[in-house]
């Protein structure tokens, strides 16, 4: 990764972020058929965040100890778990079927 | 949970979880880094100046695949599209001038946006953030240093299930979102459109595609008095 590399991915995601933030904010808040979108996003984006960090493994779908883990989680978070508890059960979870089942 | 009962604010529970969640992060991610960079100042000037570790990783895999500087760029930037998404979700719902709103967008990440619109007052929305934000950089700088200048001191980051922490941590934040039907609704068909692109579309895409989820949540109802 060479000083330039850097200074192009830094400048490309900075960019996003600022015309996200102000273009994207001016879209959302004076279209009105939009304005709902703006609460809706995190839950969309995060979602699908979850989805790829737990069942894909670069251009594959993987179903593995992952998505257990992220079971135990759900199961901890609808009682209302506290987070700390809900992220530690989750890593457990997916260690103790990695080392039972050595995937 | 972060809005239970109308309180303002994230509790230290949350706080801690975020912290630490994001130690893990920046020892494994950096560890990975320096691996390739091969030098440790450009290993902490690169996570400062580029602020997002995945679009790191997706330059990195590009590059490990074969692929060429453009594709990797390429990559690297789409990941990051995700933030601008997040980063207007945010802006809608903050109140406070030009400069300060281009300090929130360049920190604009999916924690700290998923915690912080999930409170009722502006006030409240630029509070928040600040505070998960402040949370998320003391675990990932104090990881990042320890990665870079003490080593993998995790050891095998899969054997003990970390790659599972991410996924639980976003979930927790996003659970009271889940509790209402268009929350629901929008993070089951993002999530449900990631699954399908993945293996067809280029890395990035599926992320940004997720919209479609919020676009199909606007035609659902909450119920009156569900919480």
């Amino acid at each position: 990764m060479s000083w330039w590399v850097i200074t192009a991915l830094a400048a490309g995601v900075a960019a996003q972020r600022l015309i996200g933030m102000f273009a994207g904010t001016a879209l959302l808040t004076k279209v009105p058929v939009f304005g709902r979108l703006a609460g809706l996003i995190p839950a969309a984006v995060v979602g699908a965040v979850i989805v790829q960090l737990t069942i894909t493994s670069k251009t594959s779908l993987v179903i593995d100890e992952r998505l257990a883990g992220l079971a135990v989680a759900g199961v901890l978070v609808w009682r209302r778990a506290p987070m700390v508890v809900t992220i530690v059960a989750a890593a457990a979870t997916t260690a103790l079927l990695r080392a039972a089942f050595g995937w | 949970m972060a809005d239970r009962g109308g309180r303002s604010g994230p509790d230290w529970g949350v706080l801690s979880g975020i912290a630490f969640t994001f130690f893990a992060l920046g020892v494994t991610v950096n560890v990975l880094v320096l691996e390739r960079v091969g030098s440790e100042v450009k290993t902490v000037v690169a996570a400062i100046v580029i602020n997002s570790a995945t679009t790191e990783l997706a330059y990195i895999a590009v590059r490990d695949a074969g692929g060429s500087l453009i594709a990797a760029l390429i990559a690297g930037w789409i990941v990051a599209s995700r933030f601008g998404l997040l980063a207007a979700s945010l802006g809608s719902r903050l109140n406070v001038g030009r400069w300060h709103r281009a300090a929130a967008g360049l920190q604009s990440f999916d924690p700290n946006v998923g915690v912080a619109v999930q409170q009722r007052t502006a006030h409240d929305v630029m509070r928040t953030f600040w505070m998960v934000t402040l949370a998320m950089h003391a675990g990932w700088w104090s990881g990042t240093f320890v990665g870079v200048f003490l080593g993998n001191v995790i050891g095998d980051a899969d054997r003990l299930g970390l790659d599972a922490v991410f996924p639980a941590l976003l979930l927790a934040i996003i659970g009271n979102l889940l509790r209402q039907r268009p929350g629901l609704v929008a993070a089951l068909v993002g999530g449900a459109v990631c699954a399908v692109l993945v293996p067809i579309a280029p890395a990035g895409v599926p992320i940004i595609m997720s919209l479609i989820g919020a676009v199909a949540a606007l035609r659902v109802r909450q119920p009156e008095l569900a919480s």
